[in-house]
């Protein structure tokens, strides 16, 4: 890291504190307490760094799924409708299933990553057909996949024995990806970080990668290097589409064992601002998605521990991200040219 | 307002761009600041506006010492500045942009239709035939520096700055531009006119200062400074006389047939280029040149017709176009059509043969392969690690010229590729451009430099109002003639002309 960036990563984490200190006073709380407190939920037993690794595995793959299509200049926010769509799809495959029961697993994954990509080219297709602007139809489409899942647990797929609340049946334990021990760490996660080693080297040493960084510094190129626009936009979000739907079945069929509503937990936004955070850098994005899963996993230890709401923790996200982009935007101000 | 700058330093990184710098300007005088590309002579410019502030020295205005901290401080004390790139607003119309220059008014708006015909008027004075109603983004770029112009007008600079205003000008536009810089100078502004033209020296201007490798190396009087001895300051040494291409090529196959064409405004252009010919493609800016280049290079769908090389089809409407490593392209505005701004000068270079390259890319090891080609078309600074982005319009030419002309192709199509180029690096790439056509190369060259066309092409189409309306021997034809089919003063004959090249081969 050069020293500009350390003088950034300085200047942002003295921000932060500063600002989550203040929260703290204002809740009436010693800020010294609750960040220790901060850190023994996240990470001050066994179980703590296990519940923060799950919080962060859908927050990464959602970070993926948005830096993807990034490096070819596309602002994809529709990890979250992705990730809605993958649960539910992998979930269709589950209830529906009527093959030999060894095979039901990869076909619930594969389902779910199906069903993640297959939503991800609907804003691809669109883009390239009629020039619709990426941003909005993903951010748009995050609604109606969410609904669509609210809509099928209260209605076709809900579960008759579930006494009215709202959830489909349970995945059975041979539809669940294997977790580590008896914490809730699943596979996911281990997928999640090969998906993070492939990525980094595909954009950084392969062709494509570097098709996507031409592409992305100027789409005009086409014509010079003979790659299509139009074809890796449809490349790129379906590969996100793929690991946001990951994240969505695996949240589904092992952390909540169901599919049933707001599964994403606020995944897909928090992976789009890891992946803003990290500048689309695989490597960062890595360590910025386990700090922010720690840091929201530490909420249900704070609500017992220090007796406030674990929403606290939401706001200490939020305030962590406008302390970096605070941080740039002084980098920015710094070095502006006329 | 008479500008004394003395001493002047400007370090950037490691770069010294401008170095113990002494320049005078006098009101009512035109002084016109040469030097290559990179001589430093944007930067001493940009140091009087208020751009960057000098590491060293001082600037005296009218015998008190000013600092300069902004642009805001330089308009303020009666300087103004034509950039290369227009600062105007392009989604406002003309007259709005010209309202905003005006600066703060009162809050409320009285009497305003008295102050925009008065607006309006002083428009019609100083640009006629630009329409108040258009968009700034629609006017072409003699209108956009007239419209740059009337604004600095408005605001009664004393002093005024034009940076490269003729680089992309038609011959009859740099003459408008060329009385109206006089018109300011008659005026008592006192105006500095950065150019690489020896034309426009001849044409306006009243001293000299010449700029090397950021020194003032010269500041005489007009008259006392000929071509020959502002070549010697601004090169330091004379520079490579490039060979015009010898031999007639009229005996030779046609390499590059463009059959029928028609594309965007260009209608059935029919040209042949044969094997080691040069020929030449003029016009005025919005004549088609630039549509039919584009088309050619695979970079806009052509609407009809056939692009045929060696005998291949190229191009034809409806057919996805596929880059062709057998030929090269040097694109207009090579920033926005031809490299990729972020990435290294190494990997910009790969670009023409991107898909040969293996699927595992070494991005550091096609810059080490880079370095040599950069050495040899002097792109400067030759650091391949670079980003593209980084450099000097003049250099980035030399970068894709670099590309696009080292792979030896069957034919090349070059738009304007010596467009804001130096003496040595315009002289490097025509070396290198009609070497090819001396090696069986089929080369068509887009230029508006009318006396280089003369010089160096073997025949030169004329394209007017998208027809191509005459084809000259290059050999047999003067300036005045060229000049009159570009503008259509060759009228009634070159309609009646228009479409029908076969004459010059009969």
């Amino acid at each position: 890291m050069s020293r500009s960036a350390v003088r950034d990563a300085l200047r942002g984490l003295l921000l932060f504190l500063v600002l989550a200190s203040t929260f703290f006073l204002l809740i009436g709380r010693d800020p010294v307490s609750m960040f220790g407190a901060i850190l023994t939920a996240a990470a001050g037993s066994g179980y703590a760094v296990g519940e923060s690794l799950v919080r962060a595995t859908p927050i990464l793959l959602c970070a993926l799924a948005t830096l993807v299509p990034a490096r070819l200049g596309l602002i994809s926010v529709g990890a979250e409708g992705q990730l809605y769509a993958g649960a539910i799809a992998g979930t269709g495959v589950m209830i529906a299933w009527a093959g030999p029961p060894p095979l039901l697993l990869p076909a619930v994954v594969l389902g779910g990553m199906a069903g993640g990509a297959l939503w991800a080219l609907l804003p691809a297709l669109l883009r390239n057909a009629a020039g619709v602007n990426e941003t909005i139809s993903t951010l748009m489409l995050n609604f109606v996949a969410a609904l669509a899942v609210t809509w099928l647990v209260y209605g076709a797929w809900k579960n008759p024995q579930s006494q009215g609340w709202p959830a489909t049946v349970e995945f059975p334990d041979i539809a669940r990806l294997p977790t580590l021990g008896d914490s809730r760490v699943h596979a996911g996660l281990l997928i999640a970080l090969a998906a993070a080693v492939l990525l980094a080297w595909l954009l950084g040493r392969t062709r494509w990668g570097l098709g996507l960084d031409v592409l992305c510094s100027n789409p005009r190129l086409d014509s010079v290097t003979s790659l299509s626009l139009a074809r890796q936009v449809l490349l790129t979000m379906a590969v996100g589409g793929t690991l946001a739907g990951l994240a969505g079945i695996a949240e589904a069929s092992v952390v909540q064992g169901r599919l049933q509503s707001d599964l994403a937990q606020g995944a897909g936004l928090s992976g789009f601002l890891v992946a803003w955070l990290a500048g689309n850098r695989v490597g960062r994005t890595v360590w910025i998605a386990l700090g922010v899963g720690a840091l929201l996993a530490s909420g249900d230890g704070l609500q017992m521990s220090e007796r406030v709401p674990s929403s606290v923790t939401l706001v200490v996200q939020g305030l962590l991200f406008v302390a970096a982009l605070g941080a740039a935007a002084h980098r920015d101000r710094g070095t502006r040219h006329v | 307002m008479h500008l004394l700058l003395s001493g002047i330093g400007k370090r950037f990184g490691a770069v010294q761009a401008v170095v113990d710098a002494d320049l005078e300007i006098r009101p009512g005088e035109v002084l016109s600041l040469l030097g290559e590309n990179g001589a430093g002579k944007s930067t001493l410019m940009k140091l009087l506006y208020g751009v960057h502030r000098p590491d060293a020295g001082s600037i005296t205005i009218d015998g008190r010492p000013m600092s300069i901290d902004s642009p805001r401080t330089a308009v303020a004390l009666g300087i103004g500045m034509v950039f290369q790139q227009s600062t105007l607003i392009p989604a406002l119309s003309v007259r709005e942009n010209l309202v905003l220059a005006l600066g703060e008014g009162r809050w409320w708006i009285g009497r305003r239709g008295q102050a925009l015909r008065a607006l309006d008027e002083r428009l019609q004075a100083l640009a006629p035939g630009v329409d108040p109603e258009a968009a700034v983004a629609e006017l072409s770029l003699s209108q956009l520096q007239l419209v740059e112009l009337v604004k600095l007008r408005l605001r009664a600079a004393r002093c005024v700055v034009l940076d490269e205003p003729s680089a992309a000008l038609a011959p009859a536009e740099a003459q408008r531009l060329w009385s109206l810089i006089r018109a300011l100078a008659a005026d008592g502004v006192a105006v500095v006119l950065i150019t690489h033209k020896l034309a426009d020296v001849r044409a306006c201007a009243d001293r000299v200062a010449v700029m090397r490798a950021g020194r003032v190396v010269a500041q005489v009087g007009a008259a006392d400074a000929d071509d020959d001895r502002i070549v010697g300051w601004m090169v330091g040494e004379a520079p490579p006389a490039v060979r015009a291409p010898s031999g007639s090529p009229a005996s030779r196959p046609p390499r590059l047939w463009i059959k029928d064409v028609s594309v965007g405004v260009a209608r059935g252009i029919d040209l042949q280029v044969r094997a080691g010919e040069i020929l030449g493609l003029a016009g005025i800016s919005g004549g088609g040149q630039a549509e039919l280049a584009e088309a050619i290079a695979g970079a806009r769908p052509i609407d009809a017709g056939e692009v045929i090389l060696d005998g291949e089809l190229l191009r034809a409407p409806r057919r996805a176009p596929s880059p062709s490593s057998r030929l090269g392209v040097i694109p207009a505005e090579p920033l926005r059509n031809a490299v990729a701004p972020a990435l290294s000068l190494g990997v910009n270079l790969a670009l023409r043969r991107f898909g040969e390259l293996p699927f595992r890319v070494d991005r550091a090891a096609l810059e080490r392969q880079a370095a040599q080609l950069l050495e040899r078309f002097a792109v400067r600074p030759a650091d391949p690690a670079a980003p593209a982005g980084s450099l000097s319009g003049g250099n980035l030419q030399k970068l894709v010229a670099a590309r696009e002309l080292s792979q030896r192709p069957a034919a090349v199509v070059a738009c304007y590729p010596t467009m804001g180029l130096d003496v040595t690096a315009t002289a490097q790439v025509y070396e290198t451009l009609f070497g090819l056509a001396g090696d069986g190369t089929a080369v068509l060259w887009i230029s508006e430099d009318l006396d280089d066309l003369l010089h160096y092409a073997h025949r030169i189409a004329v394209m007017f109002e998208g027809r191509v309306v005459r084809v000259l021997d290059a050999a047999q034809t003067t300036a005045f003639e060229l000049g009159a089919w570009m503008t259509g003063l060759a009228g009634p004959v070159g309609r009646a002309a228009a479409g029908s090249s076969d004459e010059v081969f009969a």
